[in-house]
């Protein structure tokens, strides 16, 4: 079996590593429910959400910041019998638990699977309030840290966590620079209808999937010094981005599908919708993405043109992007959209340098 | 032959509210201090957290008698019961008496003292310990690069029982009891800035084991602080980051039901 990790620990950890599994290995087996094993966690590819990407906890949060955490927490455990509604990446979770399924049908011994963990840094009573809410949408999310005020990262590091998704951007920003792929999700402005029987991801190429190497030559050159310097360097591949080996778990889940014969069928689809265009700086991405080994379903070259509409076609369950201009385009339209906070892009709005307010301490 | 002595640097506490921790000299103290003095052991750090919250407690109330009550246990003739006086003394340890015992006797002077936690870096005194009621709990290397600002206590849910220590119901009810005292002391802080951290960790069963240990914790009094569902992921890496001063798991496999 292929690992969705790389494999660098010592022997005696396997063993206590085999213990802690085949245990929970034997209570699972032992339920006399339904309820689908969680995967181990070396083979599967590891989503963390936060409870406030899940749920919809923004008149919780108004709480918080106005009356402090204890009349919080007072709020949470009164109100912990009423499930919560959900949140932006709620959407993108079911998907992924659809896609588990289809993986099960086809391969009911693998362990390559979505591993959905619940990663809040709320206080243990709230979370009480949190399983009744997955009990209550019957979510398959078996993992959880609640941190109780403690940062999330060293957790996420522990779990070999492929994604995280938090409101957090402080928090996505350090596990960013811990080389782990974040995103800020937003809530968009009206609801989408998204297809229940297909994972559909969006991917801004510069900054996201790739470094923000060209973005700065944009940023600081113009577009003209761009496009001279993308059709020069067009055979050499660009530099991976902070969300490349998350397209990477995702392509090792659809060849699962192709090798099944399910390639019309699979449940996961994958756009790239990039300002590029496809006459001038488009050869040098499809390039790289070949390179690299990987494959995108759909690459869209808007040359420029605003992303929201053509995102509104697409009807991603998410989609990141690192600049906040197209962030809040897709948002207006409806898109789920989270924003990766890597490279030049964060200092720039609407192509003009932002002033840098001193940092928070 | 085991003998008492009482530090009388330190005040002595109400022996019928104080929460009696035995920690064993070696955990506590190493060879190599210079000057007469030994120097600082594995267990430097979490006595340092128990005084912390000592401290605390009685900022919270000058009149507090739910306190730790910190007892130095030897279990073998090997460190000199002079030394230990004094380098309790020289580092301003929060040792209320010093219990010289020896490998034989030494369960005998925990019951005597109405020890409720017992702290060692040896697994077999752990082991024998527990056998006889009494609540134990294992100390390491890791427990040195802990914390000496917070207390963190980790209970397990439902960690697997190992053969050799198979839990009498009397040191499943020495669990609970230790615990619903912790839970008490925790209520006297509010949720940040705690010098005690109550942590839950459940490592085979999914998300109900944890919910359901999460409510029976409540109904004993205690309000954990933080909580952790493995469901089968490996539980070395989480408590390298966790980082508990010592872990209980005793009274609570079956907590869940």
């Amino acid at each position: 079996m292929s690992e969705m990790k790389p494999s660098d620990v010592a022997t005696a950890e396997d063993s206590s590593e085999e213990q802690d599994w085949n245990a929970a290995k034997a209570f699972f087996d032992s339920l006399k429910s339904n309820k689908p094993r969680p995967p181990k966690p070396r083979f599967a590819v590891s989503i963390a959400v936060s409870s406030r990407t899940l749920f919809n906890m923004v008149a919780e949060r108004k709480i918080y910041e106005e009356e402090g955490v204890e009349k919080y927490v007072a709020f949470q455990v009164e109100h912990e019998n009423e499930p919560l509604k959900p949140g932006p990446a709620f959407p993108f979770v079911k998907a992924l638990m659809n896609v588990n399924s289809r993986l099960r049908e086809l391969y009911p011994d693998s362990e390559e699977l979505f591993d959905i963990v619940l990663m809040t840094n709320n206080h243990a009573q709230v979370g009480v309030r949190l399983i009744n809410s997955i009990n209550h949408y019957d979510l398959t999310i078996e993992r959880f840290c609640m941190t109780g005020g403690k940062s999330p990262i060293g957790y996420l590091e522990a779990y070999m966590t492929n994604l995280y998704l938090s409101k957090d951007s402080d928090k996505v920003t350090e596990a960013i620079e811990a080389g782990i792929a974040a995103a800020t999700v937003f809530m968009p402005e009206k609801e989408s209808e998204l297809s229940d029987t297909q994972l559909r991801v969006a991917f801004d190429g510069d900054a996201v999937l790739f470094s923000d190497e060209s973005e700065i030559i944009v940023k600081q050159h113009g577009l003209d010094t761009f496009f001279e310097h993308e059709k020069h360097f067009e055979n050499q591949p660009l530099a991976q981005g902070p969300l490349k080996c998350f397209l990477e778990a995702l392509g090792k889940l659809q060849r699962k599908f192709y090798s099944k014969n399910e390639r019309l069928n699979c449940p996961i689809r994958t756009f790239l919708v990039t300002a590029r265009s496809a006459a001038s700086s488009g050869a040098r991405v499809l390039k790289t993405l070949r390179s690299w080994g990987l494959e995108i379903d759909e690459a869209l070259f808007l040359a420029g043109a605003p992303k929201g509409p053509l995102l509104q076609k697409i009807r991603p369950h998410i989609f990141f992007d690192d600049q906040m201009f197209h962030i809040e385009g897709a948002k207006d339209l409806g898109t789920i959209a989270a924003h990766v906070p890597y490279g030049i892009g964060q200092k720039y709005h609407k192509g003009k340098l932002i002033e840098q307010p001193a940092k928070k301490e | 032959m085991v003998s008492t002595v009482q530090n009388t640097d330190v005040k002595q506490k109400d022996s019928d509210h104080a929460v009696v921790v035995a920690v064993a000299s070696r955990a506590v103290f190493e060879p190599g201090g210079g000057d007469g003095v030994y120097a600082e052991g594995v267990a430097f750090p979490l006595l340092q957290a128990l005084q912390k919250v000592n401290e605390r407690l009685l900022e919270e109330n000058s009149a507090e008698s739910l306190l730790f009550d910190i007892v130095l246990i030897t279990t073998d003739s090997q460190q000199q019961s002079s030394q230990l006086i004094s380098s309790t003394k020289h580092y301003g340890l929060e040792v209320s008496r010093f219990c010289f015992s020896t490998e034989e006797d030494f369960i005998e002077s925990l019951l005597k003292n109405n020890v409720q936690l017992f702290l060692s870096t040896d697994r077999n005194e752990v082991s024998q310990t527990s056998q006889k009621g009494v609540l134990s709990a294992l100390l390491d290397e890791y427990t040195a690069s802990c914390p000496s600002e917070q207390l963190r206590v980790l209970l397990c849910g439902d960690t697997v029982i190992r053969p050799d220590t198979n839990p009498t119901p009397a040191s499943r009810q020495a669990a609970q009891s230790f615990s619903a005292q912790l839970g008490k002391m925790r209520q006297r802080f509010g949720m940040s800035d705690s010098p005690l951290s109550i942590t839950l960790m459940t490592s085979c069963g999914g998300r109900d084991s944890c919910g359901g240990a999460l409510q029976t914790l409540r109904s004993l009094g205690i309000s954990a602080d933080e909580a952790y569902c493995l469901a089968g992921a490996p539980q070395g890496p989480i408590l390298s980051v966790l980082r508990p001063h010592f872990l209980l798991s005793d009274g609570f496999s079956g907590l869940e039901d």
